[in-house]
């Protein structure tokens, strides 16, 4: 019985936040909220994430990947979610998912190799908008058509998955209609993309889409649980040392007990984060019940411990200086991403009830 | 991570298992052969059933064998206490003696202590209470009252403990007293921890009726009772470090056999929502109990993934310290949150044992009841915050 990471994961853990930590802090997610109109992925930090392998961990070995599982991919989740971690890292790693499980062998060795260095970006659009099953185009004569809905870096992307009915398919930028937004989140670029009559590749061993959108709901169910206590223990230091009525605020119990409340929350959070991570890797009996625990639990968790960040700073969490609001809006972006809670928990109730 | 048990572990869970199949009756495991009889029959069948598995080799798991215990790991006692909530095995009748007595004594207590104590208390021939609370003192348990002046080579003891439970089958308490008066406004000074006879005519235990209806706990009396000056557990004036040894015993709790238990009855509250009927349909189809009780089942599963995490740190010797508040925060609300769904589900018809044929609430409507003390006793819900708070988070006081 050993729950909890292996020597080498809590290695990839310390190496993740010490890069973070020396290279890539609030300071630099800072430059990137002044710069609404760059690309959103800071060249140093994509390089990096790149050579340190991070893009290729799920990737098999004899497509020059590291071969290790969803945990390890969630370990390296929650450290960038701790970190508002800009860039295409999800969407690249899904598109890797995706032509892992569903590549053909012509199709893994020309797109792999490229996705686990990070000289391919991917993006991704899974979901038609609103849904946890339905898939975003519709076929017909080969070509895709159908609004994608809001697209994580599509308009960065090299190459984007797409799903449809009858499979996943590899479908260029230049063929999509792109529209980028504003975003309130600056750690990432959204864009509507619409389809008509688009070329597409598709991926033609299987349509792993459910599969995929579980691995997706479980990394970002691991990045919301990283920005969770990120934002638990900053309130706390600042708690600590914030004197009201001559006293520290956080010797107040309306304040200290909710922010216990919210450790055990984001501690079971994490619990379930990691475990449903590894119940993908083990092909667990309650794997689908186990992602969606860990992305109702991590949304809920996310959104009170980002909330209470700012109310326990008091005006100056409010204030676009102080770090509070990067956490809070990337927990907002995430917490709808591949399924809300709510959604999830009908997920779970259709499953055990 | 590896969440299976080593072949060792699961060995002993066959065996437990087979022998609980033997030696604990079908009849046993329903409420219905339980309820016709008295509490007073009841525990004497409990306290005879826990004997015999006893005397099997099914008691003190993680004890040392050098006192009658099994000498096993926390993952046999994890998977002990999971297969007795799966048999729906009657509770143990020494709950106190089990979970703080005994491993305080084998800590602490003297030789003729642990020799008088401890295989008596696994074998049920004692039956231990523990005088804690009164009615000044609940949670702020520095506050108790109790004397116990020397006189000869005895204390004689004056006062008064409250929601003690088996307080009507109790043999022995230990109980906090205060030997000598607070040195200099030092409330924690003075205390001793005694142990002392209930069977003699200074100690008179009257039962409390709680709000299931049941008395499993009661008030208990001291009227110049005797204590031997011999029978102080870890030193005259040391009580209140005596009693903080005792409570943290409880921090190894894994919490799997609460896990179990709670999710048996959330099974129990989904098969009463598909037959109960709300407004358009089955409870169970009702778009905002199904919420409801998909977010208890979350909270469930994150106890037991919880569970394993406790268990990864005791099976490697590390201390919980503080954290097990969180733990008994987790199980205790947990438990809350499945009784709530259960009366959401059933609305108006909580009130009432059978509010539709082929429906018998009893168990499960005391069940809900019973969640409500659970975030009380043994520190309340607010202390615990306020520990997870100061002590794990290192909020200031």
């Amino acid at each position: 019985m050993k729950f909890q990471l292996t020597d080498e994961q809590r290695a990839l853990q310390e190496a993740v936040r010490d890069y973070l930590g020396d290279r890539f802090g609030q300071k630099q997610v800072r430059e990137l909220y002044e710069s609404p109109e760059s690309d959103g992925i800071p060249e140093g930090l994509w390089k990096a994430i790149g050579e340190q392998g991070w893009l290729a961990v799920m990737v098999p070995e004899e497509h020059d990947g590291i071969g290790l599982g969803l945990l390890d991919a969630a370990v390296i989740a929650r450290a960038f979610g701790a970190g508002t971690v800009p860039g295409p890292w999800l969407g690249t790693v899904l598109v890797g998912e995706a032509v892992r499980l569903a590549g053909s062998p012509d199709q893994q060795a020309k797109w792999l190799p490229r996705i686990a260095s990070g000289q391919v970006k991917g993006a991704v659009a899974l979901l038609k908008p609103g849904t946890q099953d339905q898939p975003v185009a519709t076929v017909s004569g080969g070509s895709l058509s159908g609004d994608l809905g809001l697209v994580e870096y599509a308009a960065q992307a090299d190459v984007l998955v797409v799903s449809a009915a009858d499979g996943l398919y590899l479908v260029d930028p230049a063929a999509a209609a792109i529209t980028p937004h504003e975003v309130l989140d600056r750690t990432t670029r959204l864009a509507s993309v619409t389809l008509d009559g688009a070329a597409g590749e598709k991926l033609t061993a299987g349509n792993p889409l459910a599969e995929l959108v579980d691995r997706a709901a479980v990394l970002v169910a691991n990045d919301l649980t990283g920005i969770a206590r990120k934002a638990l223990s900053d309130t706390v230091e600042y708690d600590k040392t914030r004197v009201q009525f001559g006293k520290p605020v956080g010797s107040f119990q309306a304040i200290k007990h909710d922010l216990a409340d919210i450790h055990l929350a984001v501690t079971m959070a994490e619990h379930a984060g990691f475990y449903a991570a590894h119940a993908q890797d083990i092909d667990a009996p309650d794997k689908t019940l186990a992602a969606s625990i860990a992305k109702a639990k991590a949304g809920d968790t996310a959104s009170a411990a980002t909330s209470a960040m700012i109310q326990y700073h008091g005006g100056i969490g409010y204030t676009w200086e102080h770090d509070a609001h990067f956490y809070l809006k990337r927990a907002k972006r995430l917490e709808y991403a591949f399924g809300d809670a709510t959604q999830h928990r009908e997920r779970i109730a259709s499953i055990a009830l | 991570m590896d969440l299976t048990f080593s072949k060792e572990d699961e060995d002993f869970r066959s065996e437990f298992r087979s022998w609980l199949d033997t030696n604990l009756p079908a009849q046993m495991r329903t409420v219905d052969w339980w309820r016709p009889k008295s509490e007073a029959e009841q525990f004497q069948i409990r306290r005879d059933w826990e004997a015999k598995k006893a005397a099997a080799g099914f008691c003190g798991i993680q004890w040392p064998t050098e006192y009658g215990g099994r000498g096993g790991s926390p993952t046999m006692k994890a998977i002990y206490d999971e297969e007795m909530a799966k048999a729906h095995a009657p509770r143990t009748v020494n709950p106190l003696g089990l979970a703080f007595l005994g491993p305080t004594v084998m800590a602490i207590g003297t030789d003729d202590q642990k020799r008088d104590i401890i295989k008596p208390l696994l074998h049920t021939e004692t039956i231990w209470c523990q005088g804690f609370s009164e009615p000044g003192a609940g949670s702020d348990l520095a506050a108790l009252q109790m004397k116990a002046e020397p006189q000869g080579d005895s204390y004689v003891l004056n006062g008064q403990k409250i929601w003690t439970t088996n307080a009507m089958h109790g043999d022995k308490i230990f109980t906090l007293a205060r030997t000598s008066s607070p040195d200099g406004g030092k409330r924690h000074a003075g205390i001793s921890m005694l142990l002392v006879d209930m069977r003699q005519p200074g100690v008179e235990a009257r039962p409390l009726k709680q709000m299931t209806g049941e008395s499993e706990f009661g008030e208990v009396f001291f009227t110049d009772a005797l204590c031997p000056q011999t029978e102080v557990l870890g030193g005259e004036g040391n009580g209140w470090m005596t009693a903080m040894l005792l409570l943290s015993f409880e921090r190894g709790s894994s919490a799997i056999g609460q896990y179990t238990e709670f999710k048996g009855q959330w099974d129990a509250v989904v098969d009463v929502a598909k037959q109960v009927d709300r407004g358009s349909g089955k409870a169970v189809e009702d778009p905002v109990l199904r919420q409801k009780l998909a977010n208890s089942l979350i909270e469930l599963e994150c106890l037991k993934y919880h569970s394993w995490h406790v268990l990864t740190q005791t099976s490697q010797g590390k201390d919980l310290g503080f954290e097990a508040s969180m733990t008994k925060i987790m199980w205790s609300e947990t438990f809350r949150k499945v009784s709530d769904t259960y009366e959401a589900v059933l609305g108006t018809g909580y009130q009432v044992p059978d509010p539709q044929p082929g429906l018998s609430l009893e168990e499960l409507t005391t069940m809900s009841l019973w969640s409500r003390s659970c975030t009380i006793w043994g520190g309340s819900q607010q202390v615990q915050r306020s520990i997870v708070a100061e002590r794990v988070l290192g909020l200031p006081r």
